[in-house]
């Protein structure tokens, strides 16, 4: 049969969606880590945080990573925290305090109760705070040494030079938690991820980072 | 039997002291929520208004123990 219409241009002929196979689907979701899911803010590694915002945060700065100390580095004053907390029960065995009348007994124990709750404030505020975060430009050390001193230090991925991570010990190798130690080119020439989670992961997605600046500043795209 | 220090109790002295103590610990309460504040702005992850509750709790809970040394002892 003749045709009836001839269009003069050519019809891209639209290449067909080739639908993934289940397996296919599985190897891919394995090798990209998920985002963490937000709901515990209480996490010691957060890969790729949503809502999370910084001091020096640029607007179309990307978080990868944020990165606190491991949980069981708080053991020590945890344990320090629940002597403190039954030690006025030794009263009973060792009484020191009979000599006060048994009110300044009591507000006496009330004030050991008020230390004892500045000093797990004080500690779960310090470990809470001190983050560590990788972004896609840079990387940033928050510190804050007691409540009155911080230090924020940060440096462009690009001009990190040397990466090292170690896990060393019993304890550290059985929970995977380690030191990540970064040399950079810029003024602050060491950072210090110190009893973070994951460190080979913390080292693979600071590498994967700077593969990605090499590579845009080859092709120009430089921010 | 009560002693005295250059004829003041040492009941009375101990109160002096242990307000005293309660009163710039109170004060340290104080700056602790300042300090959670500036904390919570430099770096944000959406827990900060339950560590503003801990540091107000605290806060009250200094001042109901300076109160108390007050009136009880």
């Amino acid at each position: 049969m003749p045709d009836i219409y001839i269009s003069g241009e050519e019809v891209e002929k639209k290449p067909r969606k080739k639908k993934k196979t289940k397996k296919e689907t599985k190897k891919k979701d394995s090798e990209s880590p998920t985002p963490t899911s937000f709901k515990n803010p209480l996490l010691s590694y957060y890969y790729m945080p949503q809502n999370v915002e910084f001091e020096t945060k640029d607007a179309k700065e990307k978080i990868y990573l944020v990165l606190r100390r491991h949980p069981v580095t708080n053991l020590k004053w945890a344990l320090i925290a629940l002597f403190m907390v039954f030690a006025p029960i030794f009263l009973s065995v060792f009484p020191i305090l009979t000599f006060l009348p048994a009110s300044y007994q009591f507000i006496v124990i009330l004030g050991w109760y008020l230390i004892t709750t500045a000093f797990v404030l004080e500690n779960f505020l310090s470990w809470y705070f001190n983050v560590d975060i990788v972004t896609d430009e840079r990387i940033i050390d928050i510190e804050f040494y007691n409540l009155v001193y911080k230090q924020v230090s940060d440096a462009k991925i690009d001009r990190i030079q040397d990466i090292t991570y170690k896990t060393s010990g019993a304890l550290r190798s059985l929970l995977g938690y380690g030191d990540v130690l970064i040399q950079t080119a810029g003024e602050v020439p060491n950072f210090e991820f110190l009893g973070v989670p994951n460190p080979e992961k913390v080292v693979e997605v600071i590498q994967k980072e700077r593969l990605e600046e090499e590579r845009e500043k080859l092709e120009g795209r430089v921010r | 039997m009560e002693s005295f220090v250059f004829g003041i109790s040492i009941l009375t002295i101990v109160k002096g002291f242990l307000v005293f103590a309660f009163l710039i610990y109170t004060i340290f309460a104080g700056v602790i929520i300042k300090q959670v504040r500036l904390m919570g702005d430099t770096f944000k992850i959406g827990f900060e208004k339950n560590l503003n509750f801990l540091a107000i709790i605290h806060l009250i809970f200094a001042a109901g123990v300076l109160l108390l040394s007050i009136i009880v002892l």
